[in-house]
């Protein structure tokens, strides 16, 4: 599968894809297998079955949204390459003195907002973050419960008293998370 | 307030000079000079610990030493000498049937330790002096009796001595002692007991002393006092008293530490970072082991150590230095508070280091017996194959162990008081079991905390979790106290072998290869680490690999007669210890400072941090999914689905979902909500008398009684014994003061804590003791009733935007008026209820002078707020536009305000009503009985009235357009059913229901409060909530919709429109109201007062009470009067508190004008009332 895929993936194309994400040839390479792997029909392009024909990614209870996330940019039902790396660079490890384009914090706290924000308004509305609250938490509580805990959750972040959070206040909550590292993933060299 | 009630008055005194004798206590305390008087007392009674030390380590050596006859010197503390020596025959004789197990506990001893020990021989003549005891009687009995002649004519003699009537018997017949010494028997307990306690009033002491704790470690002062203690035992004269032994460390004061660190490990962290503490606990132990080992014997080859150092020995000892130690660095972290994942890394390392410590240390333990010549290379493989069935089996036990105990908890929920002990027990047994095998105990019970806390406390009670945590925390930090102390206490002794050399040596190659290692290791552990650990980090990892207790528990294990330099180790493990409890633990503190380690900041997380953050677990897993790669949130995920699949639903009673942790952050949060809100504004919680709801209840049908009743009512002449005995003061009351928002704002948020906090208090006045159960209902916590608290949340995150809303409210105000538009919208009636508790906020803001004193009072009983602190700079604009929007209303806006304080004056005289009556007790209490027998009597009485009312509140009140939905959610019973912020504004509509026809076809309200015995559930308030907590999903909706509507359609009018009906009400009624509301207040506060104090009786004085103000003049009221008048001789109560009504209505002598409607004491209020109706 190496092979093929470094066969596949021109110079230029991995130096575009370096300039634009960050990650080193060797990763772009390693990561491009994966999406060939991936792409089981070929065509250089995901489409959201072939995500979610991963095992595990289809009981992640925030499966859907992960895969959609991918989906974001080009509105179209298929991601080539360069798109999929440019949403996996989102989680690239902060590295000091480097150039943090795509995972800056605030890119990666960007990228979990827009995974909220169905509607993108620019607002976590109280149905949206239900909506995750009913992925994450199942079933077995009761609608009243999640709903006074997304009123909780959005009444905490709310600072402007619009009953939505917005990306600042959605900045501002997770102020003392170590988002940084929570939305980071070692890409093995 | 000029004149308050005497009742209160006496409460607010008696609390006023408590909080001045704390404040001096506090002063006491806090002074420095008192400090000193601590400490120095504390001295006294580590002197008095030497000399039990004394005495308990005397008999000891004794006992070891020589023969075990020689214990009887000491065992007769009563001292007489006949009996002591009629004892010693009696002692030696059973003594010897003793011997054998006392020798064989005395041999036990000195295999433990070389140094000896007070627990072991303390405990063994412990256990010999009561049996000898025994045997004496028996002895007596049947031995032949030769000590009795001996002394019989002794006994003659001394026959008229009274004094010596204790032993006067002795020979013959054994009198029965007035008073007897027996110290011996619980003389090691009491010991036991006695350190401990000085143990921890040295801990207060230090804690009191800021100066020392904020320098010293705890661990460093509690050496340090251990070994004044141990200098003054060795002072007077036992030298061999070391308390400390390896069995009862290990197996009694390690546990605990352990099991709490386990326990209250925080497990994402743990694990997240397993694979760094792995490989410092496993390699980083080993490479210090061996390099220390084969340094120090490099060096005692070149002889420096004047002694021979064998390599096995070397290494013997090297394991056991080379350990960082949990307890230890339990101590110093804790207080210096570095970020998690350096404290994470440092702690796990400590405790996971133990399999690999234990393994070394018996491995080389075995190797050093069998003698290096011996050594196979199968004893190096079967070393290296022990470690892992001694650090898998440890693991595997205490998961074993834990998931079995939450396996055992899921059942306990009839018998909630031994929860605990099942955690503590189960732990301990997992410890246990482990060592049975040889296997690392700490490993164990770490992983069995870790295993247990997922499921146990979703099984446990909140109480219980308490508990747990508190006894936890506890045994944990006492055991470590007595093992830093006795630390301290086994450094003095006589049997030291300081070697200089090897003592510098061992503490520099401990420095130098923990940094070397650490260096080292996170090389290799940063290559794998998201988080590189970076050189201040990898600076206190070094330097806080802490040596402690374990160290020196295994190096006292070291048997003396095949490691001959075991002296010497012991002693430089005390030194290693020393160097790195006091040197780095002291020094490490202002060095993190220095280097600015990131701190850990304690705190619970947000509702956001904790959705967002699982989100983000989430989004990680799957990402990490789709890059097929397996990490650690990958394993998480699977673990957590697998978790919920398979093992939650097997050991969780009540398997909630797939995201405990977020329901549990939003309890916790709601619940702490609740508590701020509270605390905010204690003085609206003061006031709270505890019949809020009832009056609530009572009100709707009260003011349309009044506007009924009113114009005929007020001819104050009425027979006070039918008022008595009618239920109508209550209504009048409110009908006057208006204190229906006020105090239903009260019932609400009383209600509100009454779910979180109050219940546990009122509940624990239990009339029947039972040992083995406590109520159910005190244990078990109830599911956050959530609608409650967002309804406070969202108000209090309302008042942010205060200034908006009023403004608003001022637009719609009269709108709703008419036309009750937000009905169905779900904003705007939350933002009525908001409204309706700032209103309330505010006039608690408005009566607070009057109530502050007094507001704390009425709740002293069951919950103790102490601060009132002004709700805030809160206008009264809400108010205020609330007022304007009512048609002419403006001119009284001040008598409004005025009114609004009245009610919480008038709360303030009945401190103990909130005690007593408050209405969930009434309910549970009282409700059925009473409410059986006065079901039928109330309900008709209460048909008529409404009736009345009905044609005369819409004369009265052309102004007020009611429709039909409004009057609808006026229904009482609806209303109760709610049981939410809602009430105050329907009842404040007004006569809405009055006129309602449909109310006629329902039970009259008090009827359906009193829940009736037809339909408990829905009628009674505690039905409610019950219901509410419970869960029932559907229920709770449905009324909250209804309280929706409730909300909406009053809205704007509320408080005004009480106030505004009795002033349009006319000359007549306006007098009927001032004068008849006096009344009810006395009645009310007679109910609460003495009705409280039967709470059974209580509901049905209330309604006696109320009918104060019937009206003899028309028709309807007689009538109403007389069917009140039988109802009020069924119950007998009624006419005591018809005779304090009336005397009270007899003493009146000041007149006032009806209109004065101002804030007066209550007292005056109520004479004015009085007089009123009289007059009337």
């Amino acid at each position: 599968m190496g092979n093929r895929s470094s066969l596949l993936l021109r110079e230029e194309e991995i130096a575009q894809i370096q300039e634009e994400t960050g990650f080193t040839p060797n990763q772009i390479e390693r990561l491009y297998s994966r999406f060939t792997s991936l792409d089981r029909g070929d065509c250089g392009t995901l489409s959201r079955e072939d995500f979610l024909r991963i095992p595990e990614l289809a009981i992640n209870p925030l499966g859907d949204r992960i895969v959609h996330a991918f989906f974001e940019e080009g509105c179209s039902d298929r991601v080539n390459f360069l798109q999929f790396m440019q949403v996996l660079a989102h989680f690239r490890p902060i590295k000091k003195g480097r150039d943090n384009k795509l995972n800056s914090r605030e890119q990666k706290l960007k990228f979990a907002f827009k995974m909220y924000d169905l509607d993108n308004d620019d607002k976590i509305s109280k149905d949206e973050l239900l909506a995750i609250l009913h992925m994450m938490v199942g079933a077995n509580i009761s609608e009243e419960q999640l709903t006074s805990i997304a009123e909780r959750t959005i009444l905490e972040a709310d600072q402007n008293g619009d009953q939505m959070i917005s990306f600042e206040e959605f900045c501002n909550a997770l102020e003392r998370t170590d988002v940084e590292q929570k939305m980071s993933i070692r890409f093995l060299n | 307030m000029a004149s308050q009630v005497y009742g209160s008055y006496i409460h607010n005194t008696t609390v006023h000079h408590g909080c001045q004798r704390h404040s001096r206590g506090a002063n006491w305390y806090c002074n420095g000079r008192r400090n000193v008087t601590f400490l120095l007392f504390i001295m006294l009674l580590l002197l008095l610990l030497g000399h039990l030390g004394v005495c308990s380590g005397r008999p000891d050596a004794l006992a070891s030493s020589s023969s075990s006859t020689t214990l009887r010197t000491t065992s007769p503390p009563s001292g007489n000498q006949y009996y002591s020596d009629s004892n010693s025959r009696q002692f030696s004789w059973s003594v010897k049937g003793m011997d054998p197990t006392n020798e064989g506990d005395d041999r036990d001893v000195g295999g433990d330790s070389g140094v000896g020990d007070a627990y072991p021989s303390a405990s063994s003549s412990s256990g010999r002096s009561p049996i000898p005891h025994d045997d004496s009687d028996g002895f007596e009995e049947s031995s032949p009796r030769s000590s009795g002649p001996v002394f019989m004519p002794n006994t003659g003699d001394v026959q008229a001595a009274q004094a010596d009537t204790e032993h006067n018997g002795n020979g013959d017949t054994k009198r029965y002692p007035v008073a007897s010494v027996e110290f011996d028997r619980v003389k090691t307990p009491f010991i036991i007991g006695v350190w401990i306690f000085c143990a921890s009033l040295a801990k207060i002491g230090f804690h009191m002393t800021p100066k020392l704790s904020r320098i010293f470690p705890e661990s460093c002062l509690l050496i340090a006092v251990g070994v004044i203690i141990g200098v003054l035992l060795t002072q007077t004269g036992n030298m061999n008293v070391s308390p400390l032994t390896p069995d009862t460390f290990f197996l009694y004061m390690l546990p605990p530490i352990i099991l709490d660190a386990g326990y209250f490990m925080p497990n994402r962290l743990f694990f997240d970072h397993l694979g760094t503490i792995l490989l410092f606990a496993v390699i980083g132990t080993i490479f210090n082991t061996l390099t220390i080992g084969v340094s120090l014997w490099a060096v005692g080859q070149s002889g420096l150590f004047s002694c021979d150092t064998p390599l096995l020995e070397m290494f013997l000892f090297s394991a056991l230095i080379s350990a960082v130690d949990p307890v230890a660095v339990l101590a110093v972290f804790e207080e210096i508070h570095v970020n998690e994942i350096l404290y994470i890394v440092v702690f796990g390392e400590s405790l996971l280091n133990d399999a690999v410590t234990v393994v070394l240390y018996h491995m080389f333990e075995a190797y050093t017996e069998m003698g290096p010549t011996n050594i196979l290379y199968t004893d190096l493989l079967a070393g290296f194959a022990s470690f892992f069935v001694v650090a898998l089996g440890g693991t595997i036990i205490g998961i074993l162990w834990g998931f079995l105990t939450g396996l055992v908890t899921r059942y306990t929920h009839q018998v909630r008081v031994i929860e605990p002990i099942f955690i503590f027990v189960m732990a301990y047994l997992a410890y246990l079991n482990a060592e049975i095998f040889h296997m690392s105990g700490i490993l164990a019970i770490t992983f069995c905390g870790i295993t247990m806390k997922n499921y146990v406390e979703a099984n446990i009670s909140h109480k219980s979790h308490t508990t747990v945590k508190y006894a936890m925390k506890m045994l944990s930090s006492s055991s470590e106290t007595i093992i830093f102390m006795f630390l301290g206490v086994a450094t003095i002794n006589s049997r030291h072998d300081w070697n200089i050399w090897f003592v510098v040596l061992t503490i520099a190659f401990c420095s130098i290869y923990r940094t070397i290692g650490v260096i080292l290791l996170t090389a290799i552990a940063n290559r794998f680490r998201l988080h590189k650990l970076n050189k201040v980090e990898k600076f206190v990892m070094s330097y806080g690999g802490l040596r402690g207790a374990v160290a020196f528990a295994l190096v006292l294990l070291i048997d003396k007669h095949h490691v001959k330099l075991q002296p010497m180790f012991v002693s430089t493990t005390i030194a290693v210890i020393y160097f790195t409890v006091f040197f780095q633990g002291i020094t490490i503190k202002p060095l993190v400072k220095i280097l600015n380690v990131k701190r850990a900041e304690k705190r619970k997380p947000t509702m956001n941090e904790r959705i967002h953050e699982r989100f983000m677990d989430h989004l990680m897993a799957g990402i990490e999914d789709i890059l097929g790669r397996h990490g650690n949130y990958h394993v998480r995920d699977r673990f957590k689905r697998f978790d919920n699949k398979f093992i939650r639903p097997l050991l969780l009673r009540d398997h909630r979902g797939a995201e405990p942790k977020i329901l549990e952050t939003y309890s916790k949060l709601a619940m702490k909500d609740a508590m701020e809100y509270m605390r905010r504004n204690a003085s609206t919680i003061g006031n709270i008398s505890g019949t809020e709801s009832m009056s609530a209840i009572f009100r709707n049908y009260t003011t349309g009684n009044i506007n009924g009743n009113l114009s005929g009512t007020l001819n104050g002449s009425t027979s006070f014994s039918q008022l008595d005995s009618s239920t109508w003061n209550i209504d009048m009351q409110e009908l006057e003061y208006n204190p229906s928002k006020k105090d239903l704002t009260d019932a609400r948020i009383h209600h509100l804590l009454a779910e979180e906090l109050c219940k546990p208090y009122r509940r624990h006045r239990r009339l029947s003791y039972s040992r083995h159960a406590v109520n159910d209902r005190d244990l078990s916590t109830q599911p956050v009733n959530y609608r409650m608290h967002m309804n406070i949340r969202r108000m209090v995150g309302e008042r942010k935007h205060h200034h908006k809303r009023s403004k608003r409210l001022g637009k719609d105000g009269k709108q709703n008026h008419v036309s009750f538009p937000g009905i169905t919208q779900n904003g705007s009636a939350k933002q009525f209820s908001h409204d309706y508790i700032n209103e309330v906020l505010q006039e608690s803001e408005n009566d607070g002078d009057g109530t502050k004193s007094t507001s704390k009072e009425d709740w002293d009983s069951a919950i103790t707020f102490t601060a009132r602190t002004s709700p805030g700079g809160t206008p009264e604009a809400s108010v205020l536009t609330q007022i304007t929007s009512l048609p002419g209303s403006n001119p009284r806006k001040a008598r409004l305000i005025k009114q609004y304080s009245k009610p919480t004056i008038d709360y303030d005289d009945a401190p103990t009503v909130a005690e007593v009556s408050l209405p969930w007790r009434r309910g549970v209490n009282g409700d059925e009985t009473h409410t059986s027998g006065n079901n039928e009597a109330t309900k008709k009485p209460s048909q008529e009235m409404d009736g009345s009312t009905g044609t005369n509140a819409a004369a009265t009140e052309s102004a007020r357009v009611t429709t039909p939905t409004a009057t609808e959610t006026m229904l009482p019973w609806k209303r109760d059913d709610e049981g939410e912020s809602t009430c105050p504004l329907k009842q404040s509509e007004f006569p809405a229901w009055c006129s309602n026809k449909e109310y006629l076809a329902y039970s009259s309200p008090s009827a359906t409060f009193l829940g009736g015995i037809e339909q408990p559930k829905i009628a009674s308030v505690i039905g409610l909530f019950r219901r509410e907590s419970s869960g029932s999903v559907q229920d709770s909706r449905a009324s909250s919709e209804s309280s929706l509507h409730h909300t909406s359609g009053p809205e704007s009018p509320p408080a005004p429109g009480a106030v505004l009906l009795i002033e349009e009400g006319g000359p007549e009624p306006l007098a009927g109201m001032l004068g008849i509301p006096r009344r009810p207040p006395v009645g009310r506060r007679g109910s609460m007062l003495e009705l409280g104090s039967t709470t059974v009786n209580s509901i049905p004085e209330e309604e006696a009470t109320t009918p104060l103000t019937s009206p003899q003049n028309s028709p309807l009221s007689s009538l109403s009067d007389q069917r009140w008048m039988a109802l009020g001789k069924g119950s007998g109560s009624l006419s005591r508190l018809a005779g304090r009504l009336s005397a009270l209505v007899s003493s009146s002598s000041s007149s006032s004008s009806s209109d004065d409607s101002s804030n007066e004491d209550d007292e005056e209020t109520d004479e004015k009332c009085a007089i009123n109706r009289t007059q009337n």
